[in-house]
């Protein structure tokens, strides 16, 4: 569950980005000849509904209903008790209570047209109960796929997006900046709080506790012994934003030409030309509901590789000089055909 | 010690499958429900979701669709053998597909991706999720184990919240330092919400913004887990000295987790020990605090998910046994001080119930 800062800023974040958002996405509504969209929020698929009205569900899970001629509202399982606070970190002007949240937005939606036609960001992956009961609450309703709609409109970041992305970068490099101590507990933990109390939403911290045996990272339970060298990577969520960042904790000349060789091969994405070389590569990236989701890698290849302008996460792993050494930051696209930048150094 | 508990699971878990003539089980899980597909593949899902594929014979495949995860998954779950598909309704419908001609479930059932659950497959997932929640619920002597080390990190974390809660601090910096205990003493996962103020409080939710002050009551619910099980603690404090109202109804909610406790024991049902909790309530004239307008749950079980069946409720027909593992916890609003908190860890056992939390049932007290 999510148990860092979560909450709206009116600065970070103004009503006009949502509102933006939102027009596009009823233009693009009206040319698909959709009456309505809807998608589904848990806390590992919350990136669709957080883009759009900013709610992130610490728990349970939620349906986003986008009618085309209405205001957005939220059917949730969460008791009534916490409508308050929804409303509070979110921008929503209706939330709906009720445990069916699949039989609830589908009769919500009926009660305007029996026959609309309805989109589903993701609906082969909807839960099959949520599908099952949003037959139930509207049967005469027209369901259909809406994913490549809903990445076509969010897949260039925009201004507000980026910020906050760099915010989550900045969060991050500070938290493993912090990563001291005399156990790779004590360092794990340093940087947890760090990036909790700088208001990260989330933090999962992963190690890979000897680069000369394992390059692999791992959740880290009980007491864990380090190598002489080792690495820390750090998954920040910032305001509904993901970004990964990774500290390498070896001998500092080849930590810098492992950063100077990563940079490089950012640059030239979405092409993966760069990372000729690698051991192993992998680029992340929000299309729909999934924070980071893959989109190529050495291990898949260009499954769906990113567009022009959108933010990334980049992880590789190489060797310099005899040394294992992972590497990894955030990364924004150029939009028109510029090289690719990193959002932070990933240098300490 | 970890993978000792996995294996012993999936052993479990494939006798109940031959029993009930399941050839291959699916167990659907994400960061949040989590609980089945650890039970299977012994993994605790972060990013992304998972099925595990279980046979008879107690072989585990992993799909999981986060790249990151299914590396971590390579590492944290050796006996496992996982498979990264970036679809993975699709890869696993492939590997159904193979053995369509057996009998195949899942669970929960209502998880599994629309794709993989829809009856225009070539195979047929049976409902397996009543199945599972058993082995779920009832635990071995191991898992009993885990939970009990839980409680114990808890109580531990509990008194360490008591010296985080400060007036002018945040709520979310007394969750980084939580948090941070929890990691330095190589605990990975802890559920946890809080809530701070008075009579405007109605319940507990994700940190805020909020700065702690003078005759605030904090409530919080802290649930560490030990190799993926959740043992929950509720415990209320007051910043600065405890005023006559608060005092009062504190009382009344000690008395009624003495009533649920006291009530367990095997063969009476989850809705006994609600009502057992209740009627202490009502005793006082506070019934209506007992509705789901005030309180959702009078607790609930615990294990590889923070608030697991059975759910402590008057309408709940579950029969304790035991191995159950549960926390009772009156949970609600009090017009005369505001929400409150107090709760405990308790193992269902042939005599009754062994409580596991050892902090105090008191209304704690600290500098305001």
């Amino acid at each position: 569950m999510r148990r860092g800062l979560i909450s709206r800023s009116p600065v970070e974040l103004p009503d006009a980005v949502f509102d933006a958002r939102l027009d596009r996405m009823r233009a693009a509504m009206r040319d698909a000849k959709l009456n309505a969209l809807v998608i589904y929020t848990n806390n590992t698929r919350p990136a669709g509904v957080s883009w759009l009205v900013g709610f992130v569900p610490y728990w349970s899970e939620a349906l986003l209903v986008v009618p085309r001629d209405g205001a957005p509202y939220l059917v949730v399982a969460l008791s009534f008790r916490v409508k308050t606070w929804i409303e509070r970190v979110s921008r929503i002007g209706e939330v709906l209570h009720n445990p069916r949240v699949g039989l609830k937005a589908a009769q919500q939606i009926a009660s305007v047209q029996k026959n609309a036609a309805v989109g589903i960001v993701d609906f082969d992956g909807l839960p099959a109960g949520i599908a099952d009961d949003l037959r139930e609450g509207g049967p005469n309703l027209v369901l259909s796929e809406a994913g490549p709609l809903f990445a076509g409109l969010r897949a260039k970041a925009d201004p507000a997006e980026i910020a906050l992305a760099s915010k989550a970068a900045a969060i991050a490099h500070r938290a493993l900046a912090r990563a001291r101590g005399g156990s790779l507990n004590a360092m794990i933990a340093a940087a947890e709080q760090q990036a909790r109390l700088d208001g990260a939403e989330e933090i999962y911290v992963a190690a890979a506790a000897d680069l000369a045996r394992d390059m692999r990272f791992m959740r880290i339970e009980g007491e864990a012994a380090s190598g002489k060298s080792f690495a820390l990577r750090a998954t920040v969520a910032y305001k509904g934003t993901w970004v990964r960042l990774v500290r390498a904790f070896c001998d500092l000349e080849i930590a810098r030409k492992a950063a100077a060789r990563f940079a490089q091969a950012v640059a030239q994405l979405p092409s993966d030309r760069g990372f000729a070389g690698f051991t192993s590569w992998l680029v992340e990236g929000c299309r729909t509901t999934q924070p980071l989701e893959p989109l190529m890698g050495s291990r898949f290849g260009a499954a769906n590789p990113p567009s022009p302008g959108a933010l990334v996460s980049v992880q590789g792993f190489l060797t310099i000089d005899g040394h294992a050494v992972p590497v990894g930051a955030p990364a924004l696209l150029g939009a028109q055909g510029e090289a690719a930048s990193l959002l932070i150094d990933p240098s300490w | 010690m970890k993978q000792k508990l996995g294996e012993e699971r999936r052993r479990r878990l494939a006798a109940a499958m031959r029993e009930a003539g399941v050839d291959h089980l699916v167990l659907y899980g994400n960061a949040w429900q989590g609980d089945y597909l650890r039970y299977g593949a012994d993994f605790g899902i972060l990013e992304g979701h998972g099925i595990a594929l279980i046979t008879a014979d107690s072989a585990a495949e992993l799909y999981l669709d986060s790249a990151t995860d299914a590396e971590r998954a390579e590492v944290e779950a050796p006996s496992v053998r996982v498979h990264f598909a970036p679809d993975i309704a699709r890869a696993v419908g492939a590997r159904l597909d193979r053995v369509a001609n057996t009998r195949l479930a899942a669970a929960p059932r209502r998880f599994v991706p629309r794709w993989l659950a829809n009856p225009a497959r070539g195979f047929a997932l049976d409902d397996a999720t009543a199945l599972v929640d058993k082995l779920l619920m009832l635990k071995t002597e191991s898992e009993i184990a885990a939970v009990r080390r839980a409680a114990q990190i808890a109580d531990e974390a509990y008194a360490e919240f008591l010296k985080a809660v400060r007036p002018g601090r945040r709520q979310y910096e007394i969750v980084a330092d939580m948090e941070a205990h929890l990691r330095a003493r190589g605990c990975p996962d802890n559920f946890m919400i809080i809530g701070s103020g008075g009579k405007d409080v109605l319940g507990m939710t994700p940190p805020s913004e909020r700065r702690i002050a003078p005759g605030d009551l904090v409530t919080t619910e802290l649930t560490p887990a030990v190799e993926g099980y959740f043992a929950q603690i509720c415990r209320t404090l007051v910043v600065g000295k405890a005023n006559d109202a608060q005092r009062r109804a504190f009382a009344v909610f000690v008395e009624a987790l003495e009533a649920g406790i006291a009530a367990v024991r095997p063969g009476v049902r989850a809705a006994d020990v609600a009502r057992a909790e209740n009627d202490v309530f009502r005793k006082h004239g506070l019934g209506e605090y007992t509705t789901s307008q005030w309180t959702r749950v009078r607790g609930h079980g615990m294990g590889l998910f923070a608030d697991s069946k059975p759910h402590i409720l008057e309408d709940v027909e579950t029969v304790l046994e035991p191995g159950m593992t549960l926390i009772v916890h009156p949970n609600t609003y009090h017009p005369e001080a505001g929400y409150i908190v107090l709760g405990d860890a308790i193992v269902v056992t042939e005599g009754g119930a062994e409580v596991l939390c050892k902090t105090p049932r008191q209304l704690f007290e600290v500098a305001a």
